[in-house]
């Protein structure tokens, strides 16, 4: 094989999965020259994320109440937070959130995935426009469901809600038990097209050989789905799910623009939570506390991430 | 026979979806001309005539200000990270270093921690230092989750580039700047523009630094979304405005790029 002929086939992107490349990819060098090229990264890196973070455990640790840093209290705010009914009420819509949210997103994209690999025209004028609603502004999305289930005059709470007598007068956002369930719609709205193209880009890497060997033994489409496409889908599968988990959970934009974490506290998500403690109580030590456990949790989630993408994936 | 009428049924399915998905974009698209006296009407104005009184409106508030902000903002903190992040993604991809996974590790885990824990202790670095509402603050903000980003990804872009090419070149007596400059970074071209880009719009789209960070002299445009929403009343065709200018690079990201974004936004982990 000549080198145009493997740059083609690695370079030119046709496979979706990425297989454990028969080339080697690394190279030799003196000892200090890769340090040397990461170096900027890792000291900006640093500054930008490690500085706050070693400095929000400080702050955790610390009485800090508007902005002014007092006495050392140990583990006091920790202690406040995880007694406080507030954080568990966040931790809950957290909960709810992603337990809704990501399954139907995850169902629904795979459905749409295993759609759009249907002999399809018109795919590639499709393709782009479902990316439209991932890669716009989390806060244009608010914006733009804000508009169409405004109060009395939005397209859909005049048109269906009302009409079939949901809810009438005011927006679904102002209604103490089904803000939230307008928070997941909103979610599923956006990432749904996601999830399907990235489904989709796996479905179109996998290899045909065993396809044609179940078509000669006569499998049948559900047989081929449970026992070919579903097993050789597993790591992608677990690698989207898993980050969408991690996104979902972190969710702010949307809730920020859409209900505020209102009513009351109905759509208080962790983010919001953390957001109001910090910048409308002013409540910094406990605030502080509050973004050390979430990112400890991260960085375990991230850990999970990064091996299963590693190892079953062959990804990175 | 058959495969053709289910081919048919699939593609209406498809289509149909992608209409449903789309149709609220395209609703707000009509209330940028939709005149404020009909906009509330119930039962729903679906025919008017156009106006672009919101257009007035947006632009004597100021609005271009934020845009040209926004668009500085995106196009030097992508830059910064471009130059900075280049070298390390082709470092990680190449090289063996002692606890690479840690590091790497230490990559995704800033690009992956909620933007709100971070910005706590920014706010407060921030103002005890000055940076408060700077151009250079935000611009510091915004490598947190676009270095790490691109990094990660473009790193996945060096992975398919054989290493063959150095080595030849390495064995004519070429040095690493001229290896660098002459293979590297010509092969390397497209996956650099397609990462960058991406950062450049989720620099776009950014909202909490923003408006934590900056907002008052230094206003994007996301942030100037929400002060639109008072308990005065709500500017709904204003804002139609701006969420229909926020989206246009978006529009363009889409069309030019789109192999690349499942790429992007599973940090490299599915080659779409």
């Amino acid at each position: 094989m000549t080198l145009a002929d493997e740059l083609n086939e690695r370079g030119g992107g046709g496979s979706a999965v990425a297989e454990p490349s028969p080339a080697r990819t690394t190279a030799r060098a003196s000892f200090w020259y890769p340090y040397l090229l990461i170096a900027p990264t890792m000291l900006t890196l640093t500054i930008v994320s490690l500085i706050p973070f070693v400095y929000a455990i400080y702050l955790s640790f610390h009485q800090a109440k508007y902005g002014r840093v007092t006495d050392f209290i140990g583990f006091d705010n920790y202690v406040t937070l995880f007694t406080d009914a507030r954080f568990w009420n966040a931790m809950g819509v957290a909960l709810t959130f992603v337990a809704i949210a990501v399954p139907i997103e995850f169902m629904l994209g795979l459905a749409g995935a295993l759609v759009l690999n249907q002999n399809i025209r018109g795919r590639s004028i499709l393709v782009p426009f479902l990316f439209v609603p991932t890669m716009m502004a989390p806060i244009v999305v608010g914006l733009l469901w804000k508009i169409m289930l405004a109060g009395s005059w939005g397209l859909i709470s005049y048109n269906v809600l009302e009409r079939f007598g949901l809810i009438g007068g005011t927006s679904i956002f102002a209604s103490p038990n089904l803000a939230l369930y307008a928070l997941i719609f909103v979610d599923i709205w956006q990432w749904t097209p996601f999830m399907m193209l990235a489904f989709f880009a796996g479905l179109q890497a996998l290899p045909l050989g065993p396809y044609r060997a179940a078509a000669v033994d006569g499998a049948g489409s559900l047989q081929i789905f449970f026992r070919l496409t579903l097993p050789m889908l597993a790591p992608l599968l677990a690698v989207i799910g898993l980050l969408r988990l991690i996104d979902a959970f972190k969710v702010f934009d949307t809730v920020f623009i859409l209900t505020g974490g209102g009513p009351g506290i109905a759509t208080e998500t962790p983010s919001m939570l953390a957001y109001k403690m910090t910048f409308e109580f002013w409540n910094i030590g406990e605030a502080s506390a509050f973004a050390i456990i979430v990112w400890i949790a991260f960085f375990v989630f991230c850990n999970v991430f990064y091996q299963i993408a590693k190892k079953r994936l062959n990804a990175f | 026979m058959s495969t053709h009428r289910t081919s048919i049924l699939w593609t209406t399915v498809a289509l149909a979806y992608g209409a449903l998905i789309l149709f609220p974009v395209f609703w707000m698209a009509t209330m940028v001309v939709k005149p404020t006296d009909v906009m509330f009407a119930r039962p729903t104005v679906f025919l008017f005539e156009p106006t672009l009184a919101h257009f007035d409106y947006v632009i004597k508030e100021g609005f271009l200000h934020s845009l040209v902000t926004s668009f500085l903002l995106c196009s030097v903190s992508t830059l910064l990270v471009v130059l900075i992040g280049t070298p390390a993604a082709y470092a990680f991809a190449r090289f063996e270093m002692k606890a690479k996974d840690d590091l790497f590790l230490f990559i995704l885990a800033t690009r992956m921690a909620p933007p709100v824990c971070l910005v706590i202790p920014f706010y407060l670095i921030f103002a005890k230092v000055g940076l408060l509402d700077t151009f250079l603050g935000l611009t510091i903000a915004y490598m947190t989750f676009n270095l790490s980003f691109y990094v990660w990804v473009l790193r996945s872009f060096c992975r398919d580039l054989p290493v063959e090419l150095e080595e030849a070149a390495e064995l004519e007596g070429w040095s690493k700047l001229q290896i660098f400059r002459r293979i590297i970074f010509p092969l390397l071209r497209n996956g650099i523009i397609a990462t960058a880009v991406l950062c450049f719009i989720f620099a776009w789209n950014e909202f909490l630094f923003a408006f934590m960070l900056g907002g008052k002299a230094l206003q994007t445009l996301p942030v100037a979304i929400p002060k639109l929403i008072t308990t005065q009343g709500v500017r709904w065709g204003e804002l139609a405005v701006i969420g229909m200018v926020a989206l246009l690079p978006v529009l363009a990201v889409v069309v030019f790029l789109q192999r690349h974004i499942v790429r992007g936004l599973t940090l490299g982990a599915v080659k779409g």
